[in-house]
């Protein structure tokens, strides 16, 4: 009985990473655990040289861990297996269309490749994105080009998306273009997105689960809502000497002369309580960004780490 | 293995070479009819063309389909699609040798023809052109194996000039062989020990340097 539960729950991931370690001359990606549900939209946010995109290289197969076992769509993922990639549609801000040639030629390209590919889907995405199929690459603005990927990778319909850093460098037009489609996309209850970048506004519009990363480590992973309920900025006065009582996840950001502005990320309605039988002031408490929660996260990570 | 994926990968490659192609296939009738039909300072013209468009083919082949993926960052389009490392390997090694040997097979069989066919020249000199060609071909192999094992433009660079400056000594050599010089000046064709000797070691070199460029290529762990 169990086994068929646990049989079930593996069917119902779209990806899983398990202690997958990777270590480069000067980065280290360290035993990262992460599941992705099925049918889930999941940002991975984190600084530059976080390891976004040697996570979703892993999941790829395009980079072998160390250590650690990835699975996709239920399937193991290596180099030497191609079989998984079959359903898994990847996007990355360093990939490269041949220049010489026409977005037309890339689509038939992929379409030898894949069963699934949909060209009246493809030819309503050229119309959307402003796309004409016999354009030479060469000649491609950088929105065309990211636009043109998306779209070689939509017109197959894979099951998952592996998007690293998709709206990276985008004008505001083509960017919400892009994440037009990518919500299109996500009215698919059965697709999975999967989507790196370290601009939070992109991640906050469209995900539903976010996990951030620095460092090459995991450092928080939770759905979009709990961030958002769970963090609080609580500005108080207090003059000393007051001693912050003793509330997990209470971190002091900053002060200036009695004003201490703490950062919190278990908030609870009883909060406010504790800090008032203090001796505090309460003078606001405010929901937090999930910019400033990210930044947040990964600076107490790192004081966690020293 | 997906031999349907080889196959679209080769094509692919192919494809995309074809100006490069047809380019260094001109070149090679070209430089060959001049060495077969010329005489003196022209047929020797012809002759360091030949060698030269041997040369220049291998290198911008191996440069244009193998490193160029990597700088170009083409490769990771490519491995995004359900291509294993053992299909690429296959298709990127099979595609780089193919368009290196339709140039070099078509010079060799120009020069061949050409033998038999002028009443002037001498059908014994035959023996060399293989001898040649297959150095040409072993140059051209391990520049294949460097430019797998260090994904370098520089290296490859190094090896290919290491090569040219082996081909003047070997070109040296064979003409200072009486054995083989014999055999050239004779009106019949005579296949000399010497010579036969000097084919076994210049496949050996091939076939080693083929099964090392395949080895080193699927052994790699990451693809980028």
């Amino acid at each position: 009985m169990k086994a068929t539960t646990e049989d079930s729950a593996v069917f119902d991931l779209a990806a899983s990473l398990k202690g997958v370690s990777k270590t480069y001359k000067h980065f280290q990606l360290q035993n990262v655990d992460l599941q992705f549900q099925m049918g889930t939209v999941v940002g991975l946010i984190g600084p530059n040289g976080a390891g976004k995109s040697t996570t979703m290289r892993i999941l790829m197969g395009l980079v072998n861990p160390d250590r650690g076992e990835v699975s996709v769509l239920g399937k193991p993922i290596s180099s030497s297996d191609a079989e998984a990639k079959k359903d898994v549609g990847y996007f990355s801000d360093d990939m490269r269309l041949y220049k010489p040639e026409t977005i037309g030629w890339h689509m038939q390209f992929v379409r030898s490749l894949f069963d699934t590919w949909d060209e009246g889907y493809a030819k309503e995405l050229l119309q959307r994105f402003g796309l004409i199929e016999h354009q030479i690459v060469k000649g491609l603005s950088h929105g065309q080009r990211v636009k043109s990927m998306l779209l070689l990778i939509l017109a197959r319909r894979p099951k998952l998306l592996v998007l690293d850093e998709p709206t990276n460098g985008l004008d505001p037009v083509a960017k919400h273009e892009v994440l037009t489609e990518l919500m299109r996309v996500v009215e698919d209850e059965n697709r999975t997105i999967l989507y790196s970048s370290h601009n939070t506004q992109d991640i906050e519009q469209i995900c539903d689960t976010i996990t951030f990363i620095d460092r090459g480590k995991v450092i928080a992973s939770s759905n979009r809502d709990d961030f958002l309920e769970g963090w609080k900025r609580i500005k108080i006065h207090a003059t000393d000497p007051w001693q912050a009582p003793d509330i997990q996840g209470l971190r002091l950001e900053s002060t200036f002369r009695n004003l201490r502005i703490y950062s919190l990320n278990q908030y609870r309605d009883d909060i406010p309580a504790i800090l008032t039988s203090s001796g505090a002031v309460i003078e606001s408490i405010e929901p937090m960004t999930l910019e400033e929660i990210f930044v947040s996260s990964v600076l107490r990570g790192r004081e966690e780490n020293k | 293995m997906n031999l349907h994926a080889i196959q679209i990968l080769f094509m692919k490659d192919l494809f995309l070479s074809r100006r490069y192609l047809f380019a260094y296939l001109a070149a090679g009738v070209a430089s060959s009819v001049l060495t077969c039909l010329a005489s003196g300072t022209l047929a020797f013209v012809g002759f360091i063309l030949i060698i030269t468009v041997a040369i220049a083919a291998g290198i911008h082949m191996i440069g244009t389909l193998l490193l160029s993926e990597t700088t170009d960052q083409t490769r990771l389009f490519v491995m995004s699609m359900p291509i294993s490392l053992l299909d690429y390997s296959l298709g990127k090694i099979s595609v780089v040798m193919t368009t290196y040997l339709i140039p070099w097979s078509t010079m060799l069989a120009v020069c061949t023809i050409a033998t038999f066919v002028i009443p002037s020249a001498k059908q014994g000199s035959v023996i060399i052109l293989p001898a040649i060609f297959l150095f040409l071909l072993c140059g051209f192999m391990i520049q294949l194996v460097t430019a797998v094992v260090t994904e370098s433009v520089g290296w490859t660079i190094c090896v290919m000039v290491g090569c040219n400056v082996l081909l003047n000594v070997f070109l040296m050599k064979l003409h200072t062989m009486p054995e083989i010089e014999a055999a050239k000046q004779s009106e019949l064709i005579t296949w000399p020990p010497a010579i036969l000797q000097l084919f076994a070691v210049e496949a050996l070199v091939i076939g080693v340097a083929l099964v090392a460029a395949f080895l080193f290529q699927t052994r790699k762990r990451d693809l980028i």
